[in-house]
């Protein structure tokens, strides 16, 4: 697993490309569980779903409480939030540039068709 | 046509899908292809239309040709500058170009990657195709799995600040 060292949104991806993982993670968004709380939904070994947890403790995205007997696991949002925000942005980025590079075209358009004297409006679903 | 085509959350205007570990875009342009090739790539045009709407871009380095340099500051009133920035990788007009799309977030470093912008003449239309090339399927999934959760954000910040106070 840490053969490579990645940067720490690489690792927030990677641990985020598991369903088991995530639902661990939508779970713990309710509150803070203990391991045998976060086993009980799945077919799962505790060893196994304590082997999930490490590679979301790695990630940063959990972390341990300090109650010493059960030591419940709990969210940390920020690491979430930068995995969030790069795609987020990432498509509002391309979505919303391309809302404006059709814009300005269609602009470019209508003042040529313009220029020609010839401004029939030939589509007239244009501002769609 | 590929079977590993997953739909991402197409819009009326603009498909959005995921071809193995790239995150592609279609749009199409009502534009000849060659107005559209200088849209992308004239320093005087980026301004008119890059980036989301409320921002506004600077166009700092445009070097359109393998191996040159570009940089864009994108300003916004509730945030910082960003600077996007990277190099051009192929140039093949008008056809398509492929540059890397960076970005520094604190904290973590450079993120982004190599994308390619390919256009197609449609019956004197454009069919714009923008493929952001992510590197892997978990970074992909990550990312996408992330991205729709993001509503559950809220709360969870609300958790962080709970605990926070702990």
């Amino acid at each position: 697993m840490d053969m490579q060292q990645t940067d720490p949104l690489s690792t927030t991806f990677a641990a985020l490309a598991d369903p088991t993982r995530r639902a661990i993670l939508a779970r713990l968004a309710e509150g803070e569980a203990s391991v045998k709380d976060l086993s009980a939904p799945f077919d799962m070994s505790q060893p196994a779903i304590s082997k999930h947890l490490r590679v979301l403790e790695r990630a940063g995205l959990i972390e341990q409480g300090r109650q010493a007997q059960w030591r419940p696991r709990r969210l940390r949002a920020g690491p979430l939030r930068d995995a969030a925000d790069w795609v987020i942005q990432y498509r509002r980025h391309w979505e919303e540039s391309f809302e404006r590079l059709d814009a300005y075209l269609r602009d470019l358009n209508d003042r040529q068709e313009q220029g020609k004297g010839d401004d029939d409006d030939r589509d007239p679903n244009r501002s769609r | 046509m590929t079977a590993t085509r997953i739909d991402r959350g197409s819009t009326e205007s603009t498909a959005i899908y995921s071809d193995g570990s790239d995150l592609v875009f279609e749009r199409t342009f009502d534009a000849p292809r060659e107005q559209v090739w200088k849209a992308f790539t004239d320093p005087d045009l980026i301004p008119r239309w890059w980036g989301p709407h409320g921002t506004t871009t600077t166009v700092v380095e445009m070097d359109v040709r393998p191996g040159g340099s570009w940089r864009y500051v994108s300003h916004a009133p509730d945030r910082d500058d960003v600077e996007f920035y990277g190099e051009y990788l192929e140039i093949d007009p008008p056809v398509g170009f492929k540059w890397t799309f960076l970005f520094d977030v604190e904290g973590v470093g450079p993120q982004g990657g190599p994308e390619t912008f390919r256009f197609d003449d449609v019956d004197g239309k454009t069919k714009v195709t923008s493929i952001g090339h992510m590197g892997s399927i978990e970074a992909l999934e990550g990312a996408l799995a992330s991205g729709m959760i993001a509503g559950a954000l809220a709360t969870w910040d609300r958790l962080a600040a709970l605990l926070a106070e702990g």
